[in-house]
C-alpha cells in the first residue's frame, strides 16, 4: 500500500462524510435523500475495505465484501421505503 | 486447490477476517431488525431519532476514520522500518478512539439526563444495543491499539489495525442508519 | 496403539458404553410413558426416568471425550500420560458420583439435606457431595492433561482440546450458585448447559473431529488446523452470546431477544464449517483408511450435528417464532438431533476408530458397525421428522388455537406412537453397536485379496 493512496483515501472520507452532512441540510424527498446518504456510505465502505483493508490487492474479495454490503445497503433502502 | 489460494489472498491472519466477517454479519443483522421493527411505528422512530445528536455523530465519523488513517499508516511506517513514527501514529489513533468515546459519553448522559433508557422505546433499545456495542468495540480497540504500540512487530501491528478498521466499517454503515434515515 | 497409557481409553469408552445402553434404554421407557402416561407412575414417575436419560447422556458423552482425550494426547504429545494411576481414581470417582446421583434421585435419599440430598434442579440436581466429586475429577483429569501436554509436543488440536476440556470443567463451577429466584437460577443455569453444548464441547467436537480427519484421510496437518481455527473461532464468537435465546421469556431485559435471536443464528456457521471441513478432507485425502465405520460415523457426525443443531436449531431460534414454539415438541425434535449428530455420533466415532485399535483386533467388524449407523440415524432423523409435525400441530392447536394442553396431548398421541417405534430402532442400532464392538472376532464378509488396502 503506497502512502500517497493511503492518504487520498483518507482525504475521500472525510470528503465523503462532509458529503453525507451537507445532503442532510438539503430540503430533498425523503426517497431520494435515504438514497443518497446509503450510496455514500456504501461507497466510504467499499474505500475502507480497498484501503485500509488493504483488500485492494484481492479483487476477488473486494468485490465480494462490496456485493454483500451492496445487497445488504439495498435492503435497508428498501424497508425505508415501505 | 483453488479455494486455500483465494484464502491466502487475504492480507494478515485469517483469523481476523473471521472476526472481521463475524461482526459485520451480527451488525448487518442488527441494523436490518431495526428497519424492520421501524415499519412498526415510522412516527415514532422519526421522533426518538429527533433527540439523537447527529452533529456529534457526525464529528465521531470524521475521527473515526482519521483514526483509521494514522493505524494504517502505522503499519505502513512500521514495515518502512520507521519504528516510532509508526508508534506515534498508534497512540494517535488510540487517542482519537478515545476522543471518539468520551462524545460518545457525553451524548450518552444528555440521554440519561432526558430519562431515556432502553425501555424508552423499541428505538432507544436499539441505539444503546447497537451504538453501546460498537462503543464497546472502540474501547477494546483502544486496548489493542496500545498494546501493539508496545509489541511492535509488523504482523501485531497488522491485526490491531484491521481490527480497527472494522470498528471503522461497521461505524460507517451503523452512523447513517441510525442517525439520518428518519 | 503406540503408547501403554492409551489403554487408559478403553477403560473409559467401556463404562461410556455401558452408560449410553442405560441411558436409550431410558429414552425408550420415557417415550413409552408418553404413549401410556401412568406406566409406572408410583414406581418411577416420569421426572426421574426423563433426568436419567438427559444425565446418563451427559455423563456418557464426557466420559467418552476423556477417553478420547486420553486415547489421542499421547499420540499428539508423542509421549505417555502423566499418571495413569490418577485416570483411574478420575474414572473411579465419575462412576462412584454417577451412581449417588441416580441413587439419591430415584428413592429420593436424604430429602432436604444440604450435602446429601438431590438439589431438584433439572440437569443440575446432582446432590453437593456429587458435585464437588466432579469437581476433583476434573481437576485431576486437567492437571494429568495438561503435564502430559506441556512436557511433550503441542499441536493446534491439542490445545483446542485442552481450552475446550478446562472450559467444561471451569463453567461447572456455576452448578454450585443455586439463587433462590427462579429466573437467576435459570440465568446461571444456562452458563453451564448452553456454554458446555453451544461453546466449549463444540471445540472438544472439532479437535477430535480433525484428530479422526488427520488419520483417516491423511491430509496435511497444516489444512486441518487452519480449519480447525476458523471452527473454533466461529463457535466462540457465535455460542458465547448467543445464550441470550435462553433469555426471552424468563424475565430478562428485552433486549436479549435480539442479542440472542442475532448470535444463536450465526451458530449455524461453526456446523456448516465443520461438515465443509469434513467433506472437503475425505475428497482431498490420499489415504484410504481400512477404518471405514469410522469414516462413516464421522461424516455423519458432521452432517448430522449441521441439521439437528444448525438447521433445527435456527428453525425456533428467533424469539418471534419461539414465542409459539417454546417448549414444544420441536424443541424436542432439536434436541435429540443435535445431541445425536454433534455429540453421539461424535463419540461412537471415536469409539469406532480406537477400540479395534485398543483391543488389538483388525479387521474391524465394519459390515455390523456401520449396519448400527444406519440404524441408528435412520431412526433418529425418523423420530426428529415425527417430533417436528407433532410440534407443529401441537404449536397451532395450543399457542395459536388456545386449546389445552391435555386435549392436545390427546390429538397429536399419533405422533407419540411413530416416536416410540423410532426410539425401538433406535435402541437397537445402539445395542447393536455396543455388540459389533465388543463381541464378534471374525469379520461377517471377509474382504477379497484384492480390496486389501494396499498400507
Amino acid at each position: 500500500m503506497r502512502a500517497d493512496l493511503l492518504t487520498r483515501a483518507w482525504l475521500t472520507l472525510l470528503g465523503l462524510s462532509l458529503g453525507s452532512a451537507l445532503l442532510t441540510l438539503v430540503p430533498l424527498r425523503p426517497a431520494l435523500l435515504g438514497a443518497g446518504i446509503l450510496l455514500l456510505a456504501l461507497i466510504k465502505a467499499r474505500v475502507i475495505l480497498a484501503r485500509y483493508l488493504d483488500l485492494s490487492g484481492s479483487p476477488a474479495w473486494l468485490r465480494g465484501f462490496t456485493m454483500v454490503l451492496s445487497g445488504f445497503t439495498v435492503l435497508i433502502f428498501g424497508l425505508y421505503l415501505i | 486447490m483453488s479455494d486455500t489460494s483465494l484464502i491466502d489472498e487475504l492480507p494478515g491472519e485469517l483469523l481476523m477476517w473471521v472476526l472481521i466477517i463475524s461482526e459485520l454479519l451480527v451488525f448487518g443483522a442488527g441494523l436490518v431488525a431495526f428497519m424492520g421493527v421501524r415499519l412498526t411505528d415510522p412516527a415514532g422512530f422519526a421522533e426518538a431519532q429527533s433527540h439523537l445528536h447527529r452533529t456529534g455523530a457526525a464529528l465521531n465519523t470524521a475521527i473515526l476514520v482519521t483514526s483509521g488513517y494514522l493505524a494504517a499508516q502505522a503499519l505502513h511506517w512500521r514495515r518502512a522500518a520507521r519504528r516510532f513514527a509508526a508508534r506515534l501514529a498508534l497512540l494517535a489513533a488510540a487517542a482519537l478512539g478515545v476522543v471518539f468515546l468520551i462524545i460518545k459519553g457525553a451524548e450518552y448522559a444528555d440521554k440519561s439526563a432526558q430519562g431515556i433508557n432502553f425501555e424508552t422505546h423499541p428505538f432507544f433499545m436499539f441505539y444503546y444495543l447497537l451504538t453501546g456495542f460498537h462503543a464497546a468495540h472502540v474501547l477494546a480497540g483502544v486496548g489493542i491499539l496500545l498494546l501493539v504500540t508496545w509489541r511492535d512487530e509488523p504482523r501485531n501491528i497488522e491485526a490491531g489495525a484491521q481490527f480497527w478498521h472494522m470498528v471503522d466499517l461497521v461505524w460507517i454503515m451503523l452512523f447513517p442508519v441510525i442517525y439520518l434515515l428518519g | 496403539m503406540k503408547y501403554e497409557s492409551q489403554k487408559v481409553a478403553y477403560a473409559y469408552f467401556a463404562v461410556a458404553m455401558g452408560l449410553f445402553a442405560i441411558q436409550v434404554t431410558g429414552g425408550l421407557l420415557a417415550g413409552w410413558i408418553y404413549v401410556s402416561p401412568n406406566f409406572l407412575s408410583e414406581l418411577l414417575p416420569f421426572n426421574i426416568v426423563r433426568m436419567l436419560h438427559t444425565n446418563a447422556l451427559i455423563v456418557w458423552l464426557i466420559l467418552g471425550f476423556f477417553g478420547a482425550a486420553y486415547f489421542l494426547i499421547p499420540e499428539e504429545s508423542e509421549r505417555e500420560i502423566h499418571s495413569t494411576k490418577l485416570a483411574y481414581l478420575q474414572l473411579l470417582i465419575l462412576v462412584v458420583g454417577t451412581l449417588g446421583a441416580v441413587l439419591t434421585y430415584t428413592f429420593n435419599l436424604f430429602e432436604g439435606n444440604w450435602l446429601l440430598g438431590k438439589e431438584g434442579r433439572e440437569f443440575l440436581e446432582q446432590p453437593k457431595w456429587v458435585k464437588a466429586g466432579i469437581v476433583v475429577a476434573a481437576l485431576i483429569f486437567l492437571y494429568n492433561v495438561s503435564m502430559t501436554v506441556l512436557k511433550g509436543k503441542k499441536t493446534a488440536i491439542t490445545n483446542i482440546l485442552l481450552l475446550g476440556l478446562w472450559g467444561l470443567a471451569l463453567l461447572f463451577l456455576f452448578a454450585f450458585y443455586n439463587p433462590g429466584n427462579l429466573s437467576l437460577d435459570k440465568q446461571y443455569w444456562w452458563y453451564v448447559v448452553h456454554l458446555w453444548v453451544e461453546g466449549v464441547w463444540e471445540l472438544i467436537m472439532a479437535s477430535i473431529l480433525a484428530y479422526l480427519m488427520l488419520k483417516l484421510t491423511g491430509v496435511d496437518r497444516e489444512i486441518v488446523e487452519k480449519w480447525l481455527y476458523v471452527i473454533v473461532a466461529a463457535a466462540l464468537f457465535s455460542g458465547i452470546l448467543g445464550t441470550g435465546h435462553h433469555y426471552y421469556w424468563i424475565g430478562t431485559p428485552g433486549y436479549w431477544q435480539w442479542i440472542g435471536s442475532i448470535f444463536s443464528s450465526l451458530e449455524v456457521i461453526p456446523f456448516f464449517a465443520m461438515m465443509a471441513f469434513a467433506f472437503v478432507m475425505v475428497w482431498k485425502g490420499r489415504r484410504d483408511h481400512p477404518n471405514k465405520a469410522a469414516l462413516l460415523w464421522s461424516l455423519g457426525c458432521a452432517t448430522l450435528a449441521f441439521f439437528g443443531a444448525g438447521v433445527w436449531g435456527f428453525l425456533h431460534t428467533l424469539h418471534g417464532v419461539n414465542y409459539y414454539t417454546h417448549g414444544t415438541q420441536i424443541t424436542a425434535a432439536h434436541g435429540h438431533l443435535a445431541f445425536y449428530g454433534a455429540y453421539v455420533c461424535l463419540n461412537l466415532a471415536i469409539f469406532s476408530y480406537a477400540m479395534p485399535i485398543l483391543k488389538n483386533r483388525d479387521p474391524y467388524n465394519q459390515v455390523l458397525n456401520m449396519g448400527s449407523f444406519w440404524l441408528m440415524t435412520s431412526g433418529m432423523v425418523f423420530m426428529t421428522f415425527v417430533l417436528t409435525f407433532g410440534g407443529t400441530v401441537q404449536t397451532h392447536m395450543q399457542r395459536v388455537v388456545g386449546d389445552y394442553f391435555m386435549d392436545v396431548q390427546d390429538q397429536i398421541a399419533i405422533f407419540y406412537w411413530m416416536r416410540f417405534g423410532s426410539g425401538l430402532v433406535v435402541v437397537i442400532g445402539a445395542l447393536l453397536f455396543i455388540y459389533s464392538i465388543w463381541v464378534p472376532r471374525k469379520e461377517v464378509i471377509e474382504p477379497g485379496a484384492a480390496k486389501t488396502p494396499a498400507e
